[in-house]
């Protein structure tokens, strides 16, 4: 493989590659490279996040404590924004870079918010666990997951009156995708969906008084379903692999849907589910390696934020900072937009965020001022409040020893194939070769501010 | 220069009285020069419940639908013998009383989709349920008329699918001096410098390339043209106005902006609706009421005309949770001094005629508003912009 191909592997599979481990893959075999990317995320270490403050706040006198629920409220709101920078820090040093890319793609498949710590993390672990498994265990799975009941109103979900949030959220965005269903299916899945709730310590329970037992008609068929039950029934249906594999291409593949090659995807997905499989089929086909599939894909927010750090280690002296950065880049983890996630894409770029892209590198690594304001929504206020000030730096210690190490005997050119892949424009690249031929600081910023940067 | 660029130019600087009459047939020249027209979109995300927005409160179907949340006549704000507004709406009562409000009960379209991006895809480009467009109609205005990305300008961080055309974007920016600001302090301007166009704005390169072009060309505009002109202090805290306050300056200040849009979150109110209705309709009638008090101060509310919609209604019966499950038809706003027809526009739903799902089926559809505010009030043709025959409204 070429290094722009495996820079594009790593890319959409992972965070990106330093130059020196392009080179050393440059060796092996395309086999070789994708089978290793699998091993290397085989393990499931879940996020690291303390939680002893849940032993100040005992159940029974939370039940009838009302200021101490407001204290327990307020302790999981700052708990679960560390739980924030834990999981963008795993994403900078991780070695399982596939499962943690994995993990991000279905956090925002299945989209989810709670503010309660355990919980959400329990949410999270749940995500990284079946991120790689089977897609029929994982959709159980979550519908039995204490955010996701809170998230979706199941908990308000009863026998008496359904509450058809889940099931509406479950057919459209989960599983067929809208036009696949009508609104009786929504109806009578609602019903097998109802008496969901879970424990304090997020264990899943089954309200049997709350539970509808009885008949429901939902595709055409007639049982007393339970939820599991429907989730069965939805997956029999082929347009539950086409709407996934959609999905899927369109995030690791191309925005613009190759009808041929979803068709090859849904075969090998239809028959079990099994997501790994899936994932070895679309890194190992050649259409995936295809120019048109090659740089062009426009980074996330987090993209961007990870994959900078991935080349040089930087150290945030104070966490409020990342806050800000995911305000201002308007992908803040752990809290999506709304329950259909990041959209992706061109909508990642106006005319202010692409400016404040541009910028970024030299925002982190080399400290420049910058006067971007936080957007000052209700939503994001209540994570962080930023200051209306102008000209502000951030405080950063960044790791340049670490980066001459990892450049060492590496040649400028070698830098640009590992930081841009995709075609430079014409006029640009005359810029890019004013650079002269050595990988310094002042070079790498320069390189990642192109706008050619912002693609992957 | 391309001839009709040409023929523009020359056009506008000459002005009216030598416009020789061929030139007529350019519908789209003729606002430009009689006036200048500013249209204000308010989206307010997450389906709000018209039905306790306008309230049928002599309406038993309503009450027996709500045992709980139903909003009693005591509690509204009578516009007539049947419908009253939510109290939160208080301030909004001066405009219905003088004209300068047009409410237009069930507004939708065929075959309701209820699911929030869906229906706000929908509403947004202007399509139907069965062919979803991937532009917005406010960007097909801008490819067909737009002159400048400022053109359309979203008072945010993001860029709404409605401002995005297939060849033109509006732009989104928080205020007059953040883009520019933030232009001074970066690589930006050198590496535009070398730029050699060869892309196409379709390839998401060549889009990067021409949104920073936009981003230069607005950032300057914005903050050379935008003045601070006296504004109200009394704007509320809250995100809508400070939008709102936003756009008062952008008008007041003589932009060449036609489009401006902005948006309040929070109305998917699934469960304990009445407290988080009370408080998101408040913080619109507040924002809308400080909005049109600034604008008269400088004359140019008679400029102005201001759309607020809500991707759906919500159902009728009320579910376990105090709260209501996603919708069909509802209620959208026009504000504006010159309405034809002000006050309620027609008539609520008897809400005996439900659909299968209990919900308001629509009598008005979406599309006709913006072909009439188009028309009428943007005085451009809606060809290619709404893509299918719809009927002039005629409120304006």
């Amino acid at each position: 493989m070429t290094y722009k191909e495996i820079q594009h592997l790593y890319w959409r599979a992972g965070y990106g590659l330093k130059p020196r481990e392009l080179q050393y893959l440059s060796t092996l075999s395309k086999a070789v490279i994708v089978d290793d990317l699998f091993k290397k995320s085989k393990t499931i270490v879940p996020l690291e996040k303390d939680l002893s403050f849940i032993k100040d706040f005992p159940q029974d006198k939370l039940k009838v404590n009302k200021e101490l629920r407001r204290k327990f409220n307020r302790r999981n709101f700052e708990e679960t924004k560390i739980l924030n920078i834990i999981w963008l820090k795993r994403l900078e040093t991780t070695p399982r870079v596939l499962r943690e890319r994995m993990t991000l793609f279905w956090a925002n498949h299945f989209v989810c918010r709670d503010m309660t710590t355990s919980h959400i993390l329990q949410f999270n672990t749940t995500l990284r666990t079946h991120a790689l498994g089977n897609f029929k265990d994982f959709l159980k799975a979550i519908s039995k997951e204490a955010s996701m009941i809170k998230y979706l109103n199941l908990r308000q979900n009863r026998k008496s009156s359904p509450n058809e949030n889940f099931a509406r959220e479950l057919l459209e965005l989960f599983t067929l995708g809208e036009g696949h269903y009508s609104e009786k299916d929504i109806k009578e899945c609602a019903r097998a969906f109802t008496g969901y709730n879970y424990e304090f310590d997020g264990t899943f329970r089954l309200v049997k008084r709350q539970h509808d037992f009885g008949q429901k008609q939902v595709f055409g068929r007639q049982g007393d379903f339970n939820g599991d039950d429907i989730i069965d029934i939805i997956l029999e249906n082929r347009q539950c692999a086409v709407h996934i594999c959609e999905k899927i291409y369109s995030y690791f593949v191309n925005t613009n849907l190759n009808d041929d090659h979803i068709e090859k995807m849904v075969k090998v997905f239809y028959s079990n589910y099994d997501i790994e499989k899936l994932m070895r089929f679309v890194f190992s086909s050649s259409w995936f390696y295809n120019s048109e599939n090659i740089g062009t894909k426009i980074k996330s927010s987090i993209d961007l934020i990870v994959g900078i750090q991935r080349m040089v280690p930087v150290h945030f002296t104070k966490k409020q900072e990342l806050f800000k950065l995911q305000t201002l880049l308007d992908q803040f983890l752990l809290d999506p937009p709304n329950v259909a996630g990041w959209k992706g894409g061109k909508s990642w770029i106006t005319t202010n965020s692409l400016l404040l892209r541009i910028k970024l590198p030299s925002m982190i690594l080399e400290k420049e001022s910058y006067s971007f304001q936080a957007r000052g929504e209700e939503r994001n206020s209540r994570i962080v409040s930023v200051k209306n000030k102008y000209q502000e730096k951030l405080t950063v210690d960044v790791d340049w020893k670490a980066y001459r190490r990892s450049i060492k005997k590496i040649s400028l050119e070698l830098l640009k194939e590992s930081l841009i892949l995709s075609d430079i424009n014409k006029g640009t690249q005359y810029y890019v070769n004013k650079m002269g031929l050595k990988p310094s600081r002042k070079n790498l910023v320069k390189l990642m501010s192109l706008p050619e940067y912002q693609l992957c | 220069m391309k001839r009709r660029h040409f023929i523009k130019n020359t056009s506008l600087a000459t002005g009216m009285a030598l416009v020789p009459n061929f030139l007529k047939a350019f519908d789209d020249l003729m606002p430009e020069i009689l006036s200048h027209r500013n249209l204000v979109v308010i989206h307010l995300e997450g389906g709000n419940d018209g039905l306790n927005t306008i309230v049928p409160f002599n309406n038993d179907i309503y009450f027996n639908s709500r045992p709980k949340i139903a909003i009693k006549k005591q509690n509204t704000i009578r516009l007539n013998d049947d419908l009253g507004f939510h109290k939160s709406l208080a301030p909004l009562k001066r405009l219905f009383d003088s004209g300068h409000l047009s409410i237009i009960n069930n507004v939708g379209y065929p075959n309701p989709s209820r699911s929030h991006f869906v229906s706000s895809d929908i509403w947004q480009t202007a399509s139907s349920h069965e062919s979803i467009q991937t532009s917005g109609w406010i960007g097909r205005y801008l490819d067909k008329y737009g002159k400048m990305p400022y053109d359309a300008i979203q008072i945010d961080d993001d860029l709404s699918l409605a401002l995005r055309g297939v060849h033109r974007n509006g732009i989104a920016t928080r205020n007059a001096k953040q883009l520019y600001r933030s232009l001074q302090e970066s690589n930006f301007n050198e590496i535009l410098s070398y730029y050699e166009k060869e892309h196409h704005a379709e390839h998401n390169l060549g889009y990067l390339y021409q949104t920073m072009i936009d981003s230069k060309s607005s950032a300057r505009y914005l903050y050379e043209t935008v003045h601070d002109s006296k504004l109200s202090d009394k704007y509320p805290k809250s995100g809508l106005s400070g939008q709102l306050k936003v756009i008062g300056q952008f008008i007041n200040s003589g932009l060449d902006t036609h489009i401006y849009y902005a948006k309040l979150k929070g109305f998917d109110t699934h469960a304990s609706q009445l407290g988080k209705q009370d408080k998101l309709l408040k913080v619109y009638a507040e924002a809308i009421d400080v909005f049109v008090k600034d604008l008269k101060k400088t004359n140019r509310f008679k400029d102005t005309l201001i759309l607020t919609f809500s991707e759906f209604g919500r159902r009728v019966k009320q579910n376990f949770s105090n709260g209501t499950d996603h919708g069909a038809a509802n209620n959208v706003f026009v504000i504006g001094e010159t309405l034809k027809k002000s006050g309620l526009y027609n008539d609520l739903a008897t809400l005996q005629d439900l659909d299968a799902n209990g919900d308001i089926k629509y009598e008005v559809d979406f599309r006709s508003i913006y072909q009439t505010i188009l028309t009428n009030w943007l005085q451009v043709s809606a060809e290619g912009i709404v893509n299918s025959s719809q009927k002039n409204l005629g409120f304006i």
